[in-house]
């Protein structure tokens, strides 16, 4: 994972926005990683878990592993999901903390936003909340969250450096980062890394 | 970079095929790129 700054941040967040905007609104579509239930199956997720979640809280999850395959979260504690999407994780996350525990996801996209809110109240979860906003600029006070948890977003932030400062500043001492993210095992050439389309597709 | 951050007893979790069967697989077939877990705490 390199920890230099090589693409126009703006340019690739939008370009970011602008992949997972699609992945919120047309969910079937075609793109270059699973989504929905085939992809939590394929991650590992427990079945019966997802299973009990309805279609519209499934169906835009883009993940790459299981964040909480690690360690389970326990009743009451709180949760931040960085890069929350269409909500899929929060939810899972909010139905592990129980009702004396809170969930904030965020995100930057709005279209996800909308969906993971609407989802939210359908679910009638009233321990969850999301707020918009950029992994390099949490809207989340200091030491607030027990665990941060992500999935697929850290790879597709050019200043990672200053995500994990973020996530550093809103953990409590004591409390656990737990994400998901993919990882190469030969080396992407420099070019490439400086081609925003091969961040996105 | 988690230990630079200041993160403690890392570890990482088995590997998952994330992109077998979708369009992105022969990329990520080139590249050997698989989904991970990580775990890390922050001291205190």
């Amino acid at each position: 994972m390199s920890d230099k700054v090589m693409v126009d941040v703006e340019a690739l967040r939008e370009q970011v926005r602008e992949k997972y905007r699609q992945v919120a609104t047309n969910p079937a579509g075609k793109y270059h990683f699973h989504t929905g239930r085939l992809l939590a199956a394929r991650l590992g997720y427990d079945a019966a878990v997802v299973n009990a979640l309805p279609e519209v809280a499934v169906e835009s999850f883009a993940g790459v592993a299981n964040p909480f395959s690690p360690h389970p979260l326990a009743r009451g504690e709180r949760v931040v999901d960085v890069g929350s999407g269409g909500g899929f994780d929060s939810f899972i996350a909010a139905a592990q903390v129980g009702s004396e525990g809170r969930v904030i996801g965020v995100d930057m996209t709005k279209e996800m936003l909308q969906k993971s809110r609407s989802t939210a109240q359908l679910l009638g979860y009233a321990n969850i909340e999301f707020r918009e906003g950029l992994a390099e600029a949490l809207p989340v006070e200091d030491g607030w969250a027990d665990v941060v948890i992500s999935n697929g977003v850290l790879n597709l932030c050019a200043d990672k450096r200053q995500v994990f400062a973020e996530i550093f500043r809103v953990l409590r001492p004591g409390g656990r980062l737990q994400f998901a993210d993919i990882a190469n095992g030969k080396p992407v050439p420099e070019v490439a890394i400086c081609t925003i389309d091969l961040w996105t597709d | 970079m988690l230990e630079q951050s200041g993160f403690v007893e890392i570890q990482i979790g088995p590997s998952c095929d994330t992109f077998g069967g979708a369009g992105g697989e022969a990329k990520a077939r080139k590249y050997e790129v698989y989904g991970y877990p990580f775990l890390a705490r922050k001291p205190g």
